[in-house]
């Protein structure tokens, strides 16, 4: 009985009620709680680092739902990078949200949202898991909403794509526990086959779509540009990749054993392969900072999926620490993007470009970072990547030239974005712009000192972090750490890295400006038609899905109508035309009269003698 | 002996207490209403007092010797007295909000008076251990609901209460025949005395059947269900005590005591129950996400979730019986909200079609943010109590191997999302409606703001609940 391990969930619990009990006008309260609380629980959880420690409470007392937490080496792990995150978040935070309103709002979601993640890392049974994750789905509605004027229509788009894969998790679950008789996680080990393969399904749509694969996806970019930017570092690009992809790994590491080359791994496989492909291709043509780095956040967890479908422990170790990686580079971005929004104004990249000289720092962090989405040696993606190429090609080439070649369109976007915010020619309006403040490139340059120290050193992270959550058996004395064993696929990296390079000079060339090197791609024949409808929204997933509950509803609306015709007319147009027929059997007459009641009287008489005869 | 008292005194303080509301009335208005409250505070105190006794597993009897063999009348055990506090305290503060709403209409003696009368009609209806007795309560709850339908006394309110007291009769009176054939089965109406003489063996199927006609039209499901969201005209405090506190509730009540609680059944009920919820919720959810009256849409939401509350009894298991009865509860607390803040939009507004309202968040943000507390617990959003039951029937589903239907009702919880939500957006959000209004009275904003609270509450305690149900449904025949 540990009971130190409800600290991580009740410190941000209450901190965030702490945020909110004390009026708005008393200043430096919910910042300096913020930061109170989220060091408090960064250190906590540091403290607790690789210990392996329990916690119960019988809770209900029946139908196996109790509340038990467990900390061993995969959740610490994933504690630490969240609290990490929600620290330096919390940081960058006190400068962006200055003056905007709904400020205690936003820190409690952000202090909530860590106590649930928390929660939900550390839960060792199914329903204490299900509690925290779905309760996310608040704070993120929440924090969505308090971003604009017109933000409330993205927040319930994203409430009710997590909503119904919530729901689609839990009844997994359900599933779960009731072939293994236990909803205890650690003592859950089941085969994907028939009920098992559906518990799995259901189970893995829940774990991607928190990671926002696709087709799960389509808020983010709303979101993007609806919610305060700091959301969009916190949740879509560290918090909801931590939780998904380690949901995932559980899921297909403990809870079922994912066998290599069986249709799961494949299903998984493929969807991460989409992904990849279909998320990086619309980020390619984005004209706007965040959106472009949303559609990233979605492409990136494709890598992720990939590697952990893969089953193979390379690809599994890869996706995992792709799966950290990401969060350090990408949140890194997104606060880059912060700075430019804070201090230009915008995030449209028509009104952008130039600023790298006034922005020295931003733009640095901004070039690592990107170098490490790409994949370019020696930063950290280039060794998460390397090791999810290695998995997917041993899995099928067809997965792994999906994933080179997302890694050619992420490397030209990269270009692209780099060229059209912080290169070229300065325009009128940002003539007047500084660096941003400290507290915001605190962050941005701890993240990316993180970026720089992953890849350089990765046997740090791999030996100490990724690599004992497999076990010893699973990982059957491979390396991963260090060079990547394959010099082949370095070079097939290398090549299509330069290739970007290659395209964006081309680009840049014909079209005349760095927003404009990736349009021979974007307007080619076949592929322009298909950009427009995507553009349109033709696509998107949740708009269909709409669509057909409206379907489907018209259908149940008219039932509804012909079973309540059967009261308001049938019934009474039935009951009347008795009347009038029972009202003309009357004529007034004696013996008319008579004659219905003997016949009563026979009838009557009759059934006794029946009855009572039988 | 005082305990026997205190279950007499459940049933009838509220039952005759009420008859003297309008001659108070006459006197004064204001203690007239806090007589009311009185009589329900009342029931609730004493029905709560009794939750240490039958928690320890006992059951209070009152019985009587009477003609035609039977001889029990009432019995208070954990199932009744669960349903009691739960109605009786729902009742308490929707006669609270009542003060703000109902003050400005003729006929507040009329209405005072029936809603009490509601709730001592069920009261004995939960208590009865008798069929006669709770055929009799049953149509007393019947008659009280007639007026309060009609309490605005228009040809189209009435026509509504009508139709209303129509569908449900004719259902009771279907269910009457059912209770003649188990009679004729076993030779008595008493609970005590059929169950002895089943000796095991289970209810006849048609007798089942039968009776099944009346819970299903009194708990409005499908194909009986249309009478619920036309009873909408109604005043909306009414409308929260039909749907949350006592009307449908009846229906599900009656469910888990004869079938869980008392009679066994024969296993295909288990199945066929469930597909009938099944169908009625889907095709209710389906119909909220159509209709535009404010009313009407959560009318259809009661008829779509009663289905995943007889899902639940229906499963026969521990899990599933428990998350029926945590789902009375948790829908009762969330409804009742979701009522009184629609009564709210629509007593300042004048407005219930919702592509007419919009923005309200502004003017009214209590409500709003009340409104949308309480969608997050029917949605069965943690940590609000929705999402234990939501989660406890659905094992109970798939405990008994019905993975078939718990995926139809996982597409009716989808659904739930999508109308809820699409509620919320058109009224408290989005573009300014036609009519701006400010807050309710101050009796009504509490109201709705304390069902929320609750909701939340129970379930972050969910445990207390939880272990009440659970001492409320050991040993019971029907559950696993």
């Amino acid at each position: 009985m540990d009971s130190i391990l409800l600290w991580p969930i009740l410190v941000p619990l209450l901190g965030g009620l702490l945020v909110l009990a004390v009026p708005r006008s008393v200043r430096f309260w919910k910042e300096s709680i913020t930061l109170l609380a989220t060091g408090v629980n960064l250190w906590l959880v540091c403290s607790l680092f690789d210990k392996n420690l329990y916690y119960f409470w019988s809770w209900l007392g029946f139908g196996n739902i109790e509340f038990s937490l467990r900390l061993y080496h995969f959740s610490s792990f994933i504690v630490i990078a969240a609290g990490a995150f929600a620290f330096l978040i919390g940081l960058y935070s006190l400068s962006f949200m200055k003056y905007r309103n709904y400020l205690r709002q936003f820190y409690a979601y952000l202090l909530w949202s860590l106590a649930l993640a928390n929660g939900a890392v550390l839960a060792d049974n199914l329903i204490v898991l299900l509690f925290f994750l779905e309760a996310l789905l608040i704070t993120s509605f929440g924090f969505i909403a308090i971003g604009s004027k017109d933000s409330m229509k993205t927040a319930i788009k994203a409430f009710i794509i997590m909503g119904i894969t919530d729901i689609c998790l839990m009844t997994g679950a359900i599933i779960a526990g009731y072939l293994s008789g236990t909803l205890t996680m650690s003592n859950i080990h089941l085969t994907v086959s028939g009920l098992g393969g559906l518990a799995f399904i259901l189970m893995m749509i829940g774990a991607i779509a928190k990671g926002g694969s696709m087709p799960f996806h389509s808020w983010i970019p709303d979101a993007a540009i609806d919610a305060p930017l700091p959301f969009m570092a916190y949740i879509p690009a560290a918090l909801e990749k931590l939780l998904g992809i380690y949901l995932l790994a559980r899921i297909c590491l403990d809870l079922f054993q994912l066998q290599a080359g069986s249709w799961a791994s494949i299903t998984l496989m493929t969807i991460g392969a989409i992904t990849i492909l279909l998320a990086v291709m619309m980020a390619l043509i984005q004209k706007d900072y965040k959106r472009l780095l949303s559609y990233h956040a979605i492409s990136q967890v494709g890598y992720m999926i990939l590697g952990v479908g893969t089953a193979l422990p390379v690809g599994i170790i890869g996706g995992l620490f792709h799966m950290i990686n990401h969060a350090m580079y990408k949140s890194c971005l997104f606060l880059t993007g912060g700075a430019v929004e804070k201090q230009t104004g915008t995030t449209d990249l028509s009104r952008l470009g130039g600023i790298g000289r006034k922005m020295p720092i931003t733009f640095g962090a901004f070039i690592i970072a990107a170098m490490a989405i790409s994949g370019v040696p020696p930063l950290n993606g280039f060794f998460s990547k390397e090791l999810v190429y290695d998995g997917a090609l041993k899995s099928g080439a067809i997965f792994y030239l999906a994933a080179v070649a997302g890694s050619f369109f992420t490397a030209a976007s990269f270009l692209k974005l780099g060229h059209a915010a912080f290169l070229g020619k300065i325009s009128e309006e940002n003539k007047q712009v500084r660096e941003a403040s400290p507290v915001m490139l605190i962050p941005m340059i701890v993240i990316a000192a993180g970026c720089i120290l992953f890849g350089v050193y990765n046997s740090l992270p791999l030996q100490h972090l990724i690599q004992p959550i497999l076990s010893v058996k699973q990982l059957a004395g491979e390396r991963f750490a260090g060079w990547p064993a394959s010099s082949m696929l370095v070079v097939v990296t290398c090549v299509v890295l330069i290739g970007a390079l290659i395209n964006h000079y081309y680009g840049v060339k014909s079209e005349g400006s760095g927003l404009k090197a990736v349009d021979h791609i974007h307007y080619a024949p076949g592929l322009k038609g298909i950009y427009d409808r995507a553009e349109k929204r033709y696509f998107d997933p949740y708009d269909i899905g709409l669509k057909l509950a409206g379907y489907l509803s018209q259908i149940t609306w008219g039932i509804d109508k012909a079973v309540d015709w059967i009261y308001e007319t049938a019934a009474v147009s039935v009951s009347f035309f008795a009347g009038r027929k029972a009202r003309e059997l009357y004529k007034g007459y004696y013996a008319s009269s008579l004659s219905w009641a003997l016949l009563g009287f026979l009838v009557i008489a009759l059934y006794l003698m029946v009855t009572l005869n039988g | 002996m005082r305990t026997e008292a205190t279950l007499l005194g459940i049933v009838f303080i509220p039952l005759l207490g009420s008859f003297l509301l309008p001659l108070i009335g006459r006197l004064s208005a204001r203690f007239r209403n806090y007589c009311a409250l009185g009589l329900v505070l009342v029931t609730f105190l004493l029905s709560a007092s009794l939750i240490g006794k039958v928690l320890s597993g006992q059951a209070i009897t009152v019985s009587q010797q009477l003609v035609f063999g039977f001889s029990t009348v009432f019995t208070a055990d954990g199932l009744a007295v669960f349903m009691a506090s739960v109605a009786s305290f729902i009742s308490l503060l929707i006669v609270i909000y009542s003060f703000g709403y109902i003050d400005h209409y003729d006929h507040q003696s009329e209405y005072y008076f029936m809603v009490v009368f509601f709730l001592g009609a069920m009261m004995g209806l939960v208590m009865a251990s008798n069929l006669i007795f709770l055929y009799i309560f049953w149509e007393l709850t019947a008659i009280a609901s007639w007026r309060l339908i009609g309490f605005f006394r228009e040809k189209n309110q009435v026509m509504r209460a009508d139709k209303a007291f129509l569908v449900t009769f004719f259902g009771a009176v279907v269910m009457l025949l059912g209770f003649i054939v188990v009679y004729q089965q076993t030779g008595s109406f008493d609970y005590a005395t059929i169950k002895a003489s089943l000796n095991g063996g289970t209810l006849s199927n048609l007798a089942v059947g039968l009776i099944l006609f009346g819970i299903l039209s009194k708990s409005a499901t499908l194909p009986f269900h249309t009478w619920l969201p036309d009873a909408g005209v109604a005043p909306s405090p009414v409308t929260a005590l039909l749907h949350a506190a006592i009307l449908v509730k009846i229906g599900v009540y009656v469910f888990a005591r004869l079938f869980v609680a008392t009679f066994p059944i024969e296993q295909i009920w288990h199945t066929v129950v469930p597909i009938i919820a099944g169908v009625s919720a889907i095709v209710a959810a389906g119909a909220a996400l159509v209709e535009t009256d404010i009313k009407r849409i959560i009318a259809y939401s009661t008829i779509s979730q009663i289905g995943f509350i007889f899902f639940g009894l229906a499963t026969g298991n521990m899990v599933g019986v428990a998350g029926g009865l945590l789902y009375i509860l948790a829908h009762g607390l969330s409804k009742a909200g979701l009522f009184l803040c629609a009564g709210i939009v629509e007593q300042n507004t004048h407005v219930k079609d919702i592509n007419r309202l919009g923005g309200l968040m502004k003017t009214m943000p209590f409500t709003a943010i009340a409104f949308l507390a309480c969608s997050f617990s029917v949605m069965g959003i943690p940590p609000f109590s929705g999402f234990f039951a939501k989660y406890m029937v659905f094992a109970g589903g798939i405990n008994n191997g019905q993975i078939g239907t718990t995926i139809f009702f996982m597409a009716g919880a989808f659904m739930t999302i999508l109308y809820l939500l699409r509620v919320f957006y058109k009224v408290f959000m989005g573009e300014t409606g036609e009519s701006q209004a400010p807050e309710g009275s101050a009796s009504m904003v509490y109201t709705v703001v304390i069902f929320a609270v609750l909701s939340l509450l129970s379930g972050i305690l969910i445990s207390y609940p939880a272990q009440f149900v659970q001492a409320a449904l050991l040993n019971l025949p029907g559950v696993k």
